[in-house]
């Protein structure tokens, strides 16, 4: 049984999982859907009842119902190195693929539905609080009073983008920034904004959940930091990630996250304030694990690895098949 | 009428990094001009910043 990696060449750090799956003898087949029609070939049959599809690259042909998991880890846009690419190449490639997968009893990391459902940052919020995460008073609003009337009661705040996205034309970066007090909030009225009420840090935490495995990480933050540098992408790193304890609150709520999102691997972000509380920023389905990997020797690769292999522990994301079935 | 978080953009930074490595169909694998797995290099990898969390991907929202 294959372990099927959709992801783009460059992304090394799937090597990482790649590596272990090699070393534990586990057959992987790696492919980019931006190479289909020109790389990478497909084909599905549903005859007699039953469904069987292929997939090719490199000179390696597997059967979807031989999968046993599927990694979906930084895909490429379904035909987009075709040699005749259109939106229309990409639909029909992105149904043919996704489509005839959805048909397979592979589980997922993640499912396509479910990680879809998972970008929405908004819904992480809500999602984080029915699991019962501390999440810092937030308001997403086109209303200019309300932001007023917000920024009055919390008068520390800092905003951010509602779906994490960057604009890029021309490219630009848009950190979680702090929001002065005296600030015109006229502006909110011409895009959603994302107001929050900003937590005085220690710490940055990065925990990253396979499974039912919890791997979290801590960065402290610098005491002599300015308070303005809150996005720790862009503040000055003067510590490595090193590894860190879950509280068993946050751990609770966290696999109560994971089983609600119906996710099989997520990356969270927390900042923990002063009394050592963790806030719930937010949980990328995708997000990177290398550079915590590398920072704390915490075994991710080999625990993702395992989790592909079908060896480690399952979590409620692994549905197998249908979404949310018990694996 | 620029939105109000767009008030707080700031140029992406425009990484111009060349990888040393290249990925190689029959293992499945980045690797180094001398033939080492780029993944097991981790002093490269911190130096290009490509196993890291970033704002601004293009075609990524998850970091």
């Amino acid at each position: 049984m294959t372990v099927l990696i959709l992801t783009s060449e460059e992304d090394v750090t799937a090597d990482m999982v790649v590596l272990r799956l090699g070393e534990a003898g586990v057959p992987v087949v790696r492919l980019d859907p931006a190479d289909l029609t020109n790389g990478v070939a497909l084909s599905g049959e549903y005859v007699r009842g039953a469904c069987r599809g292929q997939l090719s690259v490199g000179g390696r042909l597997v059967s979807m119902d031989g999968l046993r998991s599927v990694w979906v880890r930084r895909p490429g846009t379904p035909a987009a190195r075709a040699a005749a690419p259109s939106a229309w190449l990409t639909e029909e490639s992105s149904q043919a693929l996704y489509g005839m997968l959805r048909c397979g009893d592979a589980r997922w990391m993640n499912h396509p539905d479910a990680a879809r459902r998972a970008r929405h940052k908004p819904w992480q919020l809500g999602l984080a609080q029915r699991s019962g995460l501390a999440v810092p008073a937030t308001l997403i609003t086109t209303f200019p009073q309300a932001a007023r009337e917000f920024a009055e009661r919390f008068p520390d705040l800092v905003v951010k983008p509602v779906s994490g996205a960057h604009p890029q034309e021309p490219p630009r970066s848009v950190p979680t920034s702090r929001v002065a007090p005296d600030t015109d909030f006229t502006a909110v009225a011409y895009g959603p904004t994302l107001l929050q009420r900003r937590i005085a840090k220690r710490a940055d935490i990065r925990l990253t959940v396979v499974g039912d495995t919890l791997l979290a990480a801590r960065k402290p933050v610098d005491p002599d930091a300015h308070p303005d540098d809150v996005d720790v992408r862009f503040a000055p790193s003067v510590s490595p990630w090193q590894p860190a304890k879950v509280p068993p609150r946050v751990a609770e709520g966290v696999l109560r996250y994971m089983a609600g999102a119906e996710l099989a691997y997520g990356a969270f972000d927390f900042a923990e304030d002063a009394d050592g509380v963790w806030w719930f920023l937010e949980c990328n389905q995708s997000g990177q694990f290398g550079f915590v990997e590398m920072d704390t020797g915490q075994p991710i690769a080999a625990t993702i690895a395992k989790w592909l292999a079908g060896q480690g522990s399952t979590g409620d994301g692994c549905a197998r098949g249908e979404r949310g079935a018990p694996s | 009428m620029q939105p109000f978080t767009l008030n707080y953009a700031r140029p992406a930074v425009q990484l111009d990094v060349t990888t040393p490595y290249a990925y190689d169909s029959g293992l499945q694998l980045n690797v180094l001009p001398d033939g080492r797995i780029a993944a097991t290099d981790h002093a490269t990898l911190r130096a290009l910043g490509t196993t890291t969390s970033t704002a601004g991907s293009k075609t990524h929202f998850d970091d």
